[in-house]
């Protein structure tokens, strides 16, 4: 869990944590925002971790760029989405690239399942996704799981358990941030 | 005295002062051969082990969208985190009440308009009218026959299967009460249960009035008309029917035959109404879906618009209003605040209309209604200015230059489209961006209504558009209704044996994540591999706006004939219980099985056996929700796109879990380990390129032959490896022998399942010697239902 020092507070330079749909969400319990070095130290202190990739990866080339580099750190990928055909491009093997992110999370919210790599996930971070879907997925997960989810999309997510901040009227610091939580993996 | 005779023949003599009133009469019974099944009009009970056993392998998923339940006075309850409200009910069972509690919405939609269409064919009619629906149709009603056990031969018998289903969503709405049920998969159960209710609902629509008013009856080549934004003539009146019930526009179309003006006016519709219509006349022409009702109003196109049920937008008499369109709502489902003019004169109801004293009216006879609309719209149309669509090219500049980059409409909008970004570029003279944003805005209004500088936001991104709107203009095959029997008997076996590697069926709304186009290419990569696709409703109609380079849409370019490589429109809403009907007919007329009350049996028939995929891209309304869960207790697999998440709940099973995937084999008398196919009976996807791969996984059935499997398989594969890059993870859990594998990979792949998967294979005969969950065996026949196995093990 991210201490209370870590979390984005007001002053500093990111945008509030606004939701990406006014009336989307209800939530009772929402995320917390975090900055990315945070995101950063909970990747490197999970044992088993994973980022998903969705949609966005077939738009944005950064986004592409930034999940080979967290492969190139060590961190598998589960593509969904059609994401796989560009990573593989580059040199990325996913864990699978068949299954949606509707089926993966799923057989996350199954305490019995192993993952594809034979040993459950702890955290998962979120890369590339259309929104109102991922918000789905982790709404399921935040009231059905344990499991540590970390959005780090361009949108604040309420559902996830820790969440970049709204970044929508600023791409470049979005594309910032994740060279940030990549640099301090 | 009253005294009631119970059926029979019964002899009365010599009786005097004595009154006989005879209710109905049940005339000696047409041989009907088919013994009666274990469950004729089903309760709530009698198929929920059905359900059961689905929902133990397909287990639901529920993605809360609130945390809370404000249902009753209680509360308002937070039940986050699976906490239980004041009423005891936790958040999980609270979203399957609501999913319950939309698919009952959405079948009583269906049901109440079968209701309203049957008593008027009956008043107009009589009971006595015959359902005949031509000589290549003999199974009439196979959704009727399935669930209630009938066989309808009159139009007044359709009302037994009408009163069943009324009072089985009255009871699966009761259940919805707080403080009753208390299982989420009970809730499941209940919403299959009104989900299967829905289809017979729809199916009564549509046979009274294929019957009634002359319907195409399953002919594969009917018209093709004009579908899309720039398909009327301007220089003529334009008349506009909105919704989902062609009872109202009919005689709209009949008048202005009678009096010889059908081509001096325009008659176009949009929703359902419009899909029915041209069926009903084909001169007529579609508009398009609810996403098309602003577009087409703020245009100013319509010189009056007539309105009935579902599908239309809440605020249709103020967007008229604002337009100076006169509007005629006709059903009681939505009255709009009009007064009832029924009993008004039709020139004072006019003179009404035309001097402004009322923006509407309310009217539900038919003759009025046409002879009101047709003289309004004559005169409104004089009246009419001819000027720009949606604004000049000063008001769109001074719309533009309003917009503060609060981005408040960015985090409206349903798809976050960047409006801000568009009216920045637009201050600077480029509409380009916003002009791109035509291809996806659902023209919902979101915007507008969190705008605080009141920019008329729908109208700048469709004035920038609009040569992407009017280019959407194309044909729509006319609906065909059912499919015939003679079809089923041809296409049967190759379907049950996986030959036609599978039938897809495009049904529901609009509610895109990305542009329409998708829809198009999507359908279309599975009509060019010979898969049989059928389509209704919104997508029906969309996909006759999108022409390719040769500017030709698909209903011009793939027959209508329900085969190989087919593409069938069955027409409207309620013409989606016919696709049902397609599969149920096949368990009968291909594969012998009885339906009468035997709903059990076919949707095992058709989980394990037929290839049959439903796909809803835009899925948004309760109608669809219910459709698809009439679906997916029939065993057919849905696919939705991103926005299905919102309904909540899916049912998704796990391919890891061995032990969920099973059948009785009836042929070998064993409890057999199956493949996962399918392994899903509802579930979203994210993209164009993933709902295609997943649309042709979803195809494969235990049953298929080796040569279906290696059919179906190719296609799998290959779509996998051009969308997804990669082969699919899965591939080798659907192989049962080499003769499974497709012909051009088959080294490649046994290469493979020895190297990656410990698979054992001789090489000298390139035979797979271990490694599949089970061998294939010509005559596995499976079950997962225990009086099935008994039934044709015991016989």
């Amino acid at each position: 869990m991210a201490k209370a020092s870590e979390k984005v507070s007001k002053g500093e330079k990111f945008p509030l944590a606004k939701r990406f749909q006014v009336a989307d969400i209800q939530a009772s319990k929402e995320a917390t925002a975090v900055k990315p070095e945070v995101v950063a130290k909970m990747v490197k202190r999970a044992k088993n971790p994973v980022l998903v990739t969705g949609k966005y990866l077939l738009k944005e080339p950064k986004l592409v760029e930034v999940a080979v580099k967290f492969y190139g750190k060590g961190i598998p990928i589960i593509a969904t989405g059609g994401s796989s055909k560009p990573l593989i491009e580059n040199g990325v093997k996913p864990q699978s690239v068949v299954f949606s992110l509707h089926q993966i999370t799923q057989y996350m919210l199954d305490p019995e399942w192993k993952g594809f790599n034979g040993q459950p996930y702890d955290l998962v971070l979120y890369l590339g996704f259309t929104p109102y879907y991922l918000s789905r997925m982790l709404s399921a997960l935040k009231h059905f799981s344990k499991l540590t989810t970390i959005a780090i999309d361009e949108f604040y997510h309420p559902h996830a358990k820790f969440s970049f901040t709204n970044l929508t009227k600023d791409k470049e610091l979005h594309y910032a941030m994740l060279e940030k939580v990549l640099e301090g993996i | 005295m009253v005294f009631e005779l119970k059926e029979g023949i019964f002899v009365l003599d010599d009786l005097r002062n004595v009154s006989i009133k005879i209710g109905k009469v049940i005339e000696e019974e047409e041989e009907w051969t088919e013994p009666v099944g274990p469950t004729p009009k089903p309760g709530i009970l009698d198929l929920r082990n059905w359900d059961h056993k689905l929902l133990e392998r397909y287990e639901p998923f529920y993605g809360p969208v609130q945390d809370f339940c404000n249902l009753c006075t209680m509360g308002p309850c937070d039940l986050s985190m699976n906490k239980k409200g004041a009423c005891g009910i936790d958040l999980r069972t609270s979203k399957a009440r609501l999913v319950a509690i939309a698919c009952c919405i959405g079948a009583a939609a269906h049901t109440a308009h079968a209701r309203h269409l049957l008593n008027h064919i009956i008043e107009e009619y009589g009971e006595d009218l015959p359902i005949d629906l031509g000589s290549n149709i003999n199974v009439e009603a196979p959704n009727i026959r399935l669930i209630c056990g009938i066989k309808p031969k009159t139009i007044g018998d359709l009302r037994e299967a009408l009163d069943w289903a009324e009072s089985e969503i009255v009871k699966v709405l009761h259940s919805t009460h707080i403080g009753n049920e208390e299982s989420y998969i009970d809730y499941e159960s209940k919403a299959m249960h009104v989900g299967m209710v829905d289809h017979v609902g729809m199916e009564v629509a549509d046979i009274a009035q294929m019957v009634a008013y002359n319907l195409p009856k399953a002919e594969p080549d009917t018209p093709l008309v004009d579908t899309g934004f720039g398909i009327v003539d301007r220089t003529k009146p334009v008349i506009i029917v909105v919704g989902h019930n062609v009872m109202y526009a009919r005689p709209v179309a009949d008048y202005l035959e009678e009096k010889g003006l059908i081509d001096q006016f325009e008659l176009a519709g949009l929703c359902c109404t419009a899909h029915d219509m041209v069926r009903y006349n084909s001169k007529a022409k579609i508009f398009g879906p609810i996403y098309y009702q602003l577009r087409v109003i703020r245009a100013g196109l319509p010189d009056i618009v007539i309105s009935d049920e579902q599908c239309i937008r809440s605020d249709l008499l103020e967007a008229c209003k604002a337009m100076g369109i006169p509007l005629i709502a006709t059903s009681d489902a939505a009255c709009r605040g009009l007064p009832n003019r029924n009993n008004d004169p039709v020139e004072e109801i006019i003179k009404d209309i035309l001097s402004g004293k009322t923006p509407g009216v309310f009217l539900d006879d038919g003759e009025k209604i046409a002879e009101v609309a047709i003289k309004v719209a004559q005169e409104i149309f004089k009246r009419k200015q001819k000027g720009e669509l949606f604004l000049t090219e000063d008001e769109l500049k001074e719309e533009v230059k309003k917009c503060t980059q609060c981005m408040s409409c960015v985090f409206t909008c349903p798809h976050n489209l960047r409006i801000d970004q568009g009216m920045a570029a637009g201050k600077k003279g480029d509409y380009s961006k916003l002009a791109a944003l035509e291809e996806v805005c659902i023209a919902c209004g979101k915007c507008e209504q969190t705008c605080p500088k009141s920019i008329r936001i729908i109208n700048v991104i469709m004035k920038t558009g609009y040569q992407s709107l009017i280019s959407k203009t194309g044909k729509t095959r006319v609906g065909r209704g059912m499919v015939q029997d003679t079809e089923i008997r041809n296409v049967g076996q190759p379907i049950v044996f996986g030959q036609i590697p599978g039938v897809i069926a495009a049904v529901g709304c609009i509610n895109y994540p990305d542009v329409m186009q998708d829809i198009r290419d999507i359908l279309e990569e599975f009509l060019k591999r010979r898969y049989i696709v059928v389509t209704s409703g919104c997508h029906a109609m969309d996909i006759g706006m999108l022409k390719d380079e040769e500017g030709q849409t698909l209903y011009e370019k793939y027959p209508g004939n329900f085969d190989a490589g087919g593409l069938v429109n069955t027409g409207s809403c309620v013409s989606n219980a016919h696709i049902a009907g397609a599969v149920i007919k096949i368990a009968n007329i291909f594969a012998m099985r009885s339906l009468r009350g035997n709903y059990a049996e076919i949707a095992d028939y058709t989980l394990n056996r037929v290839g049959a995929v439903g796909f809803s891209w835009g899925p948004y309304s309760h109608k669809a929700a219910s459709i698809a869960t009439g679906f997916n207790r029939l065993g057919v697999p849905v696919v939705v796109g991103p926005h299905g998440t919102k309904y909540r709940r899916a049912y998704i099973g796990k391919f890891w879990k061995p032990e969920k995937w099973w059948v009785y084999d009836i042929k070998s008398r064993q409890k057999v380990s199956i493949e996962p196919a399918p392994d899903i009976l509802i579930a979203a996807v994210e993209t164009k390129e993933e709902a295609i791969v997943q649309l042709a996984r979803l195809c494969l059935r235990p049953n298929d032959t080796s040569q279906g499997r290696q059919i179906k398989l190719t296609h799998y594969l290959e779509l996998s490896q051009n969308y997804l890059g990669a082969l699919p993870d899965d591939w080798p859990i659907y192989v049962r022998s080499e003769a499974d594998l497709p012909l051009k990979m088959k080294d490649t792949l046994l290469k493979v399942l020895e190297e990656e998967h410990g698979w054992k294979i001789d090489w000298s005969k390139k035979k797979i010697l271990e490694g599949p969950i089970r061998q294939f065996d010509a005559g596995f026949n499976p079950t997962i239902i225990e009086e099935v196995y008994d039934k044709y093990t015991k016989k």
